[in-house]
This record gives structure tokens, sequence and C-alpha cells, in this order.
């Protein structure tokens, strides 16, 4: 009894934490330098929705945490990226967190 | 040698471009300082309201360590971002610039209203950098050119939060201005968060540098 409610909670709190933890990921093309990544990074930080953002050169990604129940359209993201002078291949919402994308692409190093 | 490198450069820039960039990225500050021994010293600052445009000033000092021959100016400038391709894998650029400042020097008498244009055009990707610059000063008393050729390997890939390192060879041609000839350099170049730096020698055994901070 014990252990199903322990497993309800963790199960609730999972969910929670997925609709919370909205993670905005990007591919994008031209990335090619810490100057790159620099510059992409002011334009998304001026949203009031970012909690955070994640460039990584290696996988081409530009993500960006938001704050809970914000959101920034597709077409706001994609002329951010365009305004800073990159292209946009794709944009994709996931629930994974921030903090293990970060994770991720610094593991992933070659 | 300096021929054949602008003809590999050339090839280069149409399968795709890369020097440090008149514009570093949209609401971006550039302060940039290069320093030739016997040569030349150059300062800029530019900011850029846009990804493909700024705006701001420099001033550039040619002397010469064979004669006692100065020339100083100072010029307000646009860089303007004429095309960009976003490859899969890099990036290619073709920046053009046009300025006007005034100019002096002891090779003519008083303070002279002097004209600024010029070109860049590069390529990178995370291990391989190449650009070739032309920038151009003219006055009613003088015209003269710096032309440079940048090829670079990077011995790894960096990413954002890393140390970049970079190992350059670098042609530069003058020609109507107070040196002649080609000066080459063997140039090492690291970056990390915003700052840049670059040391090296030239050929004539002089210390060529550049320090550039982005923010
Ligand atoms: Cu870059």
């Amino acid at each position: 009894m014990k252990l199903l409610s322990r497993l309800l909670i963790s199960l609730l709190l999972a969910a929670a934490a997925s609709v919370h933890a909205a993670t905005i990921e990007m591919t994008v093309n031209g990335l090619v330098c810490a100057f790159c990544a620099q510059g992409i990074e002011k334009q998304l930080r001026k949203f009031p929705a970012t909690a955070d953002v994640v460039v990584s050169l290696e996988h081409k990604l530009v993500a960006v945490a938001l704050k809970d129940g914000q959101d920034i359209a597709d077409a706001e993201l994609r002329r951010a990226l365009t305004n800073a002078g990159y292209a946009v291949k794709s944009i994709q919402r996931t629930d994974t967190p921030i903090a293990d994308l970060r994770k991720r692409v610094k593991q992933a190093k070659p | 040698m300096f021929r054949w490198s602008i003809g590999l450069a050339g090839a280069l820039v149409l399968v795709g471009r890369a020097v440090a960039k008149p514009i570093a990225f949209a609401d971006g500050t550039t302060v940039m300082v290069e320093y030739g021994a016997g040569t030349m010293t150059e300062e800029q600052v530019f900011y850029a309201p846009r990804y493909d445009v700024s705006v701001g000033g420099g001033h550039l000092e040619l002397d010469s360590d064979e004669t006692t021959k100065v020339r100083r100016i100072s010029y307000a400038r646009l860089n303007y971002l004429v095309r960009r391709w976003n490859l899969d894998d890099a990036q290619a650029n073709v920046f053009a610039w046009g300025g006007l400042g005034s100019a002096t020097g002891d090779t003519f008498s008083g303070t002279l209203l002097a004209e600024n244009a010029g070109a860049q055009a590069d390529y990178e990707t995370r291990r391989v950098y190449a650009s070739l610059k032309t920038d151009w000063q003219g006055s009613s008393a003088f015209s003269h050119r710096i032309d440079t050729l940048q090829l670079g390997l990077a011995p790894y890939k960096h990413d954002y939060d890393g140390l970049a390192s970079w190992f350059l060879v670098q042609a530069r041609q003058y020609t109507g201005g107070i040196h002649r000839g080609v000066e080459s350099a063997l140039l090492l170049r690291l970056f990390k968060g915003g700052a840049w730096v670059e040391a090296g020698v030239t050929n004539g055994g002089n210390l060529q540098a550049m320090a550039m901070f982005n923010f």
C-alpha cells in the first residue's frame, strides 16, 4: 500500500514535471564558432518566456527552456534566429529538462 | 606564393567563406585592436543594431621602421554584410564597408579628408578558416591598400563553452602606402567567451598581434 502510494506520487510528479519542463529544441545551420552561439543566446534571452538557453555547435542545437506555463511561437523563434543571422532547420518541443540537455551535449563531445 | 594563395582563397570563397568580422552579432559591440610591429596599428569600435549592419569608427596609423614616414587616419565607417551562407557545417560571408575620415601625415601638410572602402570574404567550418580582406584608404595626397589573406586550421573542434585554438598563416600586401611588398606571418589565435586574441611573428621577425572583444 505504501509502495503503491509512493508509485502514484512519483507518477504524478513525473506528469507534473513533463507539463512544466517545456523545452524547445531547434536545429540551426551556420553555427561554427562561439560568437554565433553568443549572438543567438543574446537574442533568445530577450523573450520574457525564456528561462534558460543552451547552444551546442557540435549538435547544431539551440535549446530554450521555457518559464512555467509560458511559450514562444514557432514564428517568433524563426524570426529571432533569422534576425540573429542564422537558419532554423527544425523546431521541436520536448519534455527534456534543460539541465539534462546541457549534460548530454557536454558528454557527447568528440 | 601570394598569387597562388589568393587563388586558393578565391576557390574557398566560391564554395562556401572566414577573419575577424566587422559585425559580430545583432545588438553586439565589437572592440578591436591590431598591431604590426614597425608597420601599422589600428583600433576599431563597432556597434551592430542588426546582424547585417554595424557602425562605428577607427584609427589607423601606418608607420615605418625603415623610414620616418608616418600616416594617421581617423574614420567613421559603416559595415554591411552583403551575403551570408548558413551551410550544414560551415558559414560563409561577404562584407563590404565604406567610410570617411581625416588624415594627417608627414608626406603632406595639414589635415585631409580621407575616404575608406573595403571588402572581406570568409569561409569557416569548425576546423578550417579562410579569409581575404582588402582595405583601401585614399585622400588627395595618397592612396593605399592593405590586402590580407588568412588561412587557418583548428587542431580540434571547440564548442560554445570551450577554448578555441587556431593556427593561421597570414599574407599581407601593402600597395601605395608607406610599406611595399608582401609580409607573411604565422599566428596563433585563441578565443573563449567574447574575447579573442591572436599573436604571431612575421617573416621579418616582427610581432603581429590582434585582440577583439564582443559583448
Ligand atoms: Cu560564429
